[in-house]
């Protein structure tokens, strides 16, 4: 547990990270650097889509599978690295 | 048109590089380095991906946009440029 505080912490310590959020497999937040109403949002989005990625993927190729998704818009990139029983998102601006 | 064709050729041979498609608003796939099946396969499945992402960027803060993707997968990485009219899709293999 004190492994997971410390690469949140390193991660959060990093230039330009505006929030961490990492998800369960239900797309229920269990740990979250922002408010609650933003952490709810992106975790509902978010893990919609990497589900549907991750479908994408294996529709595309069936012994194939998602490893990483970085999604970059105007105002920042968002960054979600899927595992089996976790999804980890971290929200950064490249810029900063 | 050229210069289309310069850059085309350009990204198709950098390292790794395994295909381009260029995909319009439709999802009708205009130029290719892939075989047919291929293509159309890549084109559908991405375009709708693109669009899901699109919706995610937006709905979380309808004043951003979707800038690029970056889908990384065990075998390869997919990353999509999208336009106005155009989806810009280039598969790669970052190991080589």
């Amino acid at each position: 547990m004190a492994e997971v505080e410390e690469t949140l912490k390193r991660i959060q310590s990093q230039k330009g990270v505006q929030g961490i959020i990492i998800i369960n497999a239900e797309g229920i937040p269990i740990k979250s650097t922002l408010d609650n109403s933003s952490t709810v949002q992106y975790a509902g989005l978010l893990h919609q889509l990497v589900m549907k990625t991750r479908s994408t993927v294996r529709d595309l190729d069936p012994q194939n599978d998602l490893t990483f998704l970085r999604v970059r818009s105007k105002k920042n990139e968002i960054m979600i690295a899927p595992d089996k029983d976790y999804f980890l998102i971290v929200i950064q601006n490249p810029s900063d | 048109m050229a210069e289309v064709e310069e850059t085309l050729k350009r990204i198709q041979t950098h390292k790794g590089v395994i295909g381009i498609i260029v995909v319009n608003a439709e999802g009708i796939p205009i130029r290719t380095t892939l075989d047919n099946s291929t293509t159309v396969q890549y084109a559908a499945q991405l375009h709708h991906l693109t669009m899901l992402s699109r919706s995610a960027v937006r709905e979380l803060d309808p004043q951003n946009d979707l800038t690029f993707l970056r889908i990384k997968s065990k075998k390869h990485e997919i990353m999509v440029a999208p336009e106005k009219d155009y989806l810009l899709v280039v598969i790669q293999n970052p190991s080589e």
